[in-house]
């Protein structure tokens, strides 16, 4: 199924906004100040990947960016845990 | 400018932000952070420039293997203190990375532009034998497959090589107790 000309526009555009939050988030991670406001804050950012890279598969019509998105959703979660896990148990990773 | 150049540009942005943010943080675990988050860019970057397994790869591999990989490294490792949040910046190192960038920078005005058909990829007499005999010389069902199996086995080979040698190495530094 083909995207139309304002379709498209309007999920690129969203894709742009998404985009502009996660550099939002980058702030959090930069200025911190605790572990776990950089935490939360990654956690964002890939959650924002993911919206984003859906929205670019539904504007470029390619169902294959889905498995990105796929894969990028779940290492993000596993990301998240390995970072936590970390920081409470201090070396206990995997 | 389309819309898709406005996504370019704003993931773009990000990547920057995302790459000082890295390399500025001064304690390793922000900077494995800042890295993670880094690698989101990149990704969205290789999508937008339709490389859907470069990107896949660089989803699995940036997000998730070198996060615990690091994270395996500074926990076995000692992490220096301090009370800065930013490293201090080195003016010489700057420079240099400086001089680089502007050398490669230079080179990128002599590039084909994207998608052209008198680009050299496209009209070589190379391209055209692989993609006349690919199939009926190597049995491959995949051109690029043929190519990287096939044509060029001994640079795969050597490639396979690195990563066996970095694997070896890596599992016997994990075996070490002591980490100096």
């Amino acid at each position: 199924m083909a995207v139309s000309g304002l379709l498209q526009t309007v999920l690129l555009g969203a894709a742009a906004a998404f985009v502009v939050f996660a550099v939002v988030l980058v702030y959090r991670i930069m200025a911190g100040p605790t572990m776990q406001d950089r935490v939360i804050a990654v956690n964002g950012i890939g959650t924002n990947a993911v919206v984003v890279l859906a929205l670019l598969a539904a504007a470029l019509d390619r169902p294959g960016f889905l498995d990105i998105a796929l894969v990028y959703g779940l290492l993000n979660f596993l990301m998240s845990i390995a970072i936590s896990k970390f920081s409470v148990e201090r070396g206990g990773v995997i | 400018m389309t819309s898709e150049a406005i996504v370019l540009a704003a993931v773009l942005t990000f990547s920057a932000l995302g790459a000082a943010a890295a390399i500025l943080l001064r304690d390793v675990l922000n900077a494995i952070i800042a890295f993670a988050a880094f690698s989101f860019g990149i990704a969205t970057v290789w999508v937008l420039l339709a490389a859907p397994d470069v990107a896949l790869t660089e989803a699995a591999v940036g997000a998730g293997i070198t996060t615990v990989f690091f994270l395996v490294t500074i926990a076995k490792t000692v992490r220096p203190g301090g009370e800065r949040l930013f490293e201090r910046i080195e003016w010489r190192s700057v420079a240099v990375v400086a001089i680089l960038s502007g050398a490669l920078l230079a080179t990128v005005g002599s590039l084909p532009a994207v998608g052209a058909a008198d680009a050299p990829v496209a009209t070589s007499p190379v391209t055209e034998y692989y993609l006349a005999n690919a199939y009926s010389e190597t049995g491959v069902e995949n051109a690029v497959t043929a190519v990287l199996a096939a044509y060029r086995g001994f640079d795969t080979f050597g490639e396979a090589t690195v990563v066996i040698s970095a694997g070896v190495a890596v599992l016997l530094v994990l075996r070490q107790e002591a980490y100096v």
